[in-house]
Formats: C-alpha cells, structure tokens, sequence
C-alpha cells in the first residue's frame, strides 16, 4: 500500500531522492566516468527541451500524442468495456476469451506495430489500432474479473427489490464491480500509452515517439533521454493524478482504504 | 379471481402464504442432499410467523424460495393464490448480511426499490426514503456510505430499504445474531413498533430462541436436515414484548425443549448446508 507519510522529515525524502539521482548523473558525466558524446548530462537534457520547447516543437507533438491517445483509449475502454460484461456473464464467453486475452497480454505492445503497418499503412488509423489492441485486453479482463467477483448477495439483493434484467448491468453489475475495473483502466493506460509511443517511432512525423527515434537519427542523445523523461512524466501524470484519483476517491466511498491499512 | 383486491377481504380468511408439499433437493456430486422435505403450511396476513430450527436445517432455503430466489424441486408456494417464479417487490427480504449497495449512499440505498415503480417521481422517492430513515432513526445519516454505519445501523438501513417499496411479505434471514445484546434489543423493538404500525406479514428465519418468543405470534419449529415441520407454539403476550420478559423467556424455554431433540442429531451432521 502507498502510504501518505507526511509527518516530520517524510515529506522531504522522494524530492532529496530524485535530487540525489541527479546529482549522481551529473556527476558521473563531469568526472568522465561515461563520456558526455555517449550519454547526455541532466543539463544538457534540460538545455536541449528549453530548445525543442522553444522551437516550438515539443508541446505539438506531446498534443498529438495525447490527442491519439484519447481517441485511441477511448474506443479501447468501449470495447474492453462491453466484452468484458458480456465475458463477466456468461461462463462460456468468459472461458473461451479469457485465454486468448491473456495471450494477447503477454504479446509487448510494440509486437502489435508491423501488423498494423501492413494493415493501415503509414495513417494515424494504425496508431489507434496499436492502442485498441495494447489496452484492450486489459480492461476487458478486468471488467470481467470483477463481475465474477461480485458477492453473489448484491445481486440476489437487487433482484428481489426489483431490478428488471435490463438495468442490471448499469445499475448493479458494474457499479459492484467498478473498484476491479477501475483498476484495469489505469493499467490499460499505460499500456496503451506503451503502445502508442512504440507505434509513433515507425509511423509519424509528430509525437513523443518520431521525437525519440528524430534524437536517434540525428545521433541527438540528449534529445532522446528528454523526450524518454517527457513520455515518463506524463504516463505518470495522468496515471496517478487522473485515474489514481478516481480510484481513491472510489475506495474512498467504499470504505476500502481503512480496511487495508 | 375471486378476491383481487387481499385488503377488502377479511383478514385471515384466506392465507396470504401457502407453502405445499414443499421440498428442496441440492445437488452434491453424485448425491443429492434433501434440505427441505415435505412442508405445508398456511400463513395469514398480518402474521408475524418465526421459523426455528437447528442451524444449517434449510430454514434459510424455504425463505430464499418464498422471495422467488430459489425454485423448489417439489411442491409450491402461493402468493394470494398465484404460485411464485421469481423475485417481486411485494415480497422483500432482509438478508442475513445487511447486503446494502456500497455504491450508493444511504438514501440512495433506501430508495433503490422505488426506482422502477416509481420511474417519474423522485420527489416521491425521496420523501419515501427520507420518512423510512426517519421511522428507523437514521435521518441523520442519509448521506453517509455505508461503511460509515454502525453494524446495528446497517441493519436498520436494510430494514428501511426491504420496507420502502411497501412489500405484503417482509423476509427476515437471520440478520441479528452478529449483532451485540444492547443493539439486538433496539432493533427488535423497532421491528416490533414497524410490525404494530404497519400490519405486514413477517416471516422471519433464527436459531435464537428469545429472538423467535419476543417477536413472533406464531413459531415453527423445523427437524434438523432436512428440515420437515416438528410442531408450533403460538405466542399470545402483547406487544411490545421485552425479550427481558419472563413471560418471553419461558416461551423462549418452550422452543428450546421442542428443539433439544433435534440439536442433539444436528452434532452427527456438523457441516451441514447452510
């Protein structure tokens, strides 16, 4: 469990850390132990996104890959959504599907990029497959994985107050399940968000992976480690600060959060 | 139909509950286990009728099958003369566990049964609701999650909320015995005072032997596994009864002595269905 730890000196330790972690950096790079052609030093990495950033070149291609993401991730949740209730239903769907999820799962988000370049080409449309198919699975098995842990009470419950068989999938069965799926969600970001980085290195001309692979071409290593700590700020952003606070919010109403401390 | 209408009838001339011939099988591997064997019984309105047994007798399973969760293998259950097939409102249950939604609020919760009865009046339901905490003391707490009650208080908000749709039947499983002495005595006052105000028909299920004379008008008293019908013990004190009483604990003394019998089969039958 994270914890909150804000009494005293607690606070201060993550921030001396990542201090700490820079300093080192830096000072591997000023006694040469790695030469600074090879690997950039933190300021150089700072110097060479002021540059990127005022060029304006930078916040385009974060827009875009965020923008990809969005669209991308929302037909992912529709989808992983909708199998995910229908495998949390009914016991032959769950068995057949789970196994081809789980082995998709185990395929790395860049696996999906050849296939939809031979599908889609170089469009945007290839993008948004390699994110559909990167996240999906996810949320999918997540839903479904919730449903089946529903306590069986709840259902009997909304039966007998009367819950006709329509309603019974938005007023019950996912909002019991919500907590499991909501967990599922956040993990199908960031893998759709691996996905979308890995499909953008071999199919664009803007994004946070034509970034990298450009700090690549033009042998640019600063570039590349900014725009790996750019990708890693913003998954992070919106992994803990989006969904990690809609899911503490829910454990919140649901009495989870004592119950496991 | 000869009576549509069960309130303009005389009360007690026809039961509004018929269980017969009733049987439950469950099957267990190769076997199948008999929890409930051949059960006849009448049931009038306004009774407030409590089913004793040895735990683990299939008492709870004749309550699952008159709310319409469970299908008997054998025999039926008639509602004001129609057999019952499924779930229905008029019949409600309080479950063992308070079994309210942690997705909703308390109000929410206690509102969930109006929603589909009274599709376009949520001014309706929510007065509904509001004056259903109010009866059960908890209008204090109408916003609160659910985690935040009280044991007792979640009992008294599943209460509310099998009460809200204004069922015929209530359905009582067990729901008290995880509670401690003070607040157990709290609620079967409550119950009591609902019972006297309201005039429903309450089938409760225990294996509390002060629990069944303090509230109940009439007690049946199971086998254990499978459960058949042993006998009945009509219980005449007025209400409300303290289960202090000693009126009440003789009653109490009476069951027991109809029960001894059977709890000594139920020790070569530990593990037995629930």
């Amino acid at each position: 469990m994270r914890k909150t730890a804000s009494t005293g000196y607690a606070k201060y330790y993550v921030p001396a850390f990542y201090l700490l972690l820079f300093t080192i950096w830096q000072l591997i790079i000023i006694f040469h132990i790695v030469p600074d052609y090879l690997f950039p030093s933190p300021f150089q990495v700072a110097r060479r996104l002021w540059e990127l950033g005022s060029e304006g070149r930078l916040w385009p291609s974060i827009q875009a890959t965020l923008v990809r993401m969005s669209i991308g991730y929302s037909i992912a949740l529709a989808l992983g959504l909708t199998i995910g209730l229908v495998m949390g239903l009914s016991t032959i769907a769950n068995k057949c599907m789970k196994s081809l999820f789980l082995g998709l799962q185990t395929l790395p988000t860049a696996a999906w990029v050849p296939i939809s370049l031979l599908l889609f080409g170089l469009s945007d449309h290839g993008i948004y497959f390699v994110i559909i198919m990167s996240a999906m699975p996810a949320v999918a098995i997540a839903t479904s994985d919730g449903i089946l842990q529903i306590p069986p009470i709840y259902l009997r419950a909304a039966r007998t107050l009367g819950t006709p068989s329509y309603a019974m999938p938005f007023r019950v069965v996912f909002p019991a399940a919500l907590p499991t799926i909501v967990t599922g969600i956040k993990l199908g970001w960031t893998l759709g968000w691996h996905g979308a980085v890995s499909a953008e290195l071999i199919k664009s001309s803007v994004g946070l992976g034509y970034l990298l692979l450009l700090g690549r071409e033009l042998n640019d290593a600063a570039q590349v480690v900014g725009i790996m700590i750019i990708t890693i700020l913003f998954g992070l952003l919106l992994d803990r600060f989006l969904f990690g606070l809609i899911e503490l919010g829910l454990r919140r109403r649901w009495g989870l959060v004592q119950a496991e401390q | 139909m000869e009576a549509p209408n069960p309130e303009s009838s005389d009360s007690g001339a026809a039961p509004i509950l018929r269980l017969e011939n009733l049987s439950k099988d469950f099957a267990s591997g190769k076997e199948r286990l008999k929890a409930v064997e051949n059960i006849s019984l009448d049931i009038n309105k306004g009774e407030f009728v409590v089913f004793v047994g040895p735990s683990g007798c299939g008492k709870s399973s004749i309550l699952n099958m008159i709310a319409g969760l469970d299908q008997p293998s054998e025999g039926q259950i008639l509602v004001d003369g129609k057999p019952v097939r499924r779930p229905h409102p008029d019949r409600l249950m309080m479950f063992q566990e308070h079994a309210l939604f942690p997705w909703l609020n308390v109000i929410q919760n206690v509102a969930y049964g109006l929603r589909w009865k009274y599709r376009f009046k949520p001014r309706f339901r929510r007065n509904r609701a509001r004056e259903l905490l109010k009866m059960i003391h908890l209008e204090e707490f109408e916003k609160s999650r659910i985690h935040q009650l009280s044991g007792g208080m979640k009992q008294r908000a599943a209460l509310a909320r099998a009460l809200a749709p204004d069922p015929t039947i209530l359905l009582i499983d067990e729901p008290f015995p995880a509670l401690d002495a003070m607040t157990r005595q709290k609620l079967y006052s409550d119950l009591q005072e609902i019972f006297s105000a309201t005039h429903k028909t309450i089938v409760s299920v225990t294996h509390d032997t002060r629990e069944a004379a303090c509230l109940g008008d009439r007690i049946i008293i199971f086998t254990a596994r499978p459960a058949r019908f042993k006998s009945e013990i009509l219980i005449d004190l007025p209400r409300p009864r303290d289960p202090n009483d000693p009126r009440v604990a003789e009653f109490a003394q009476k069951i027991m002595g109809e029960l001894e019998g059977e709890l000594d089969n139920e020790k070569d039958r530990l593990n037995g269905l629930r």
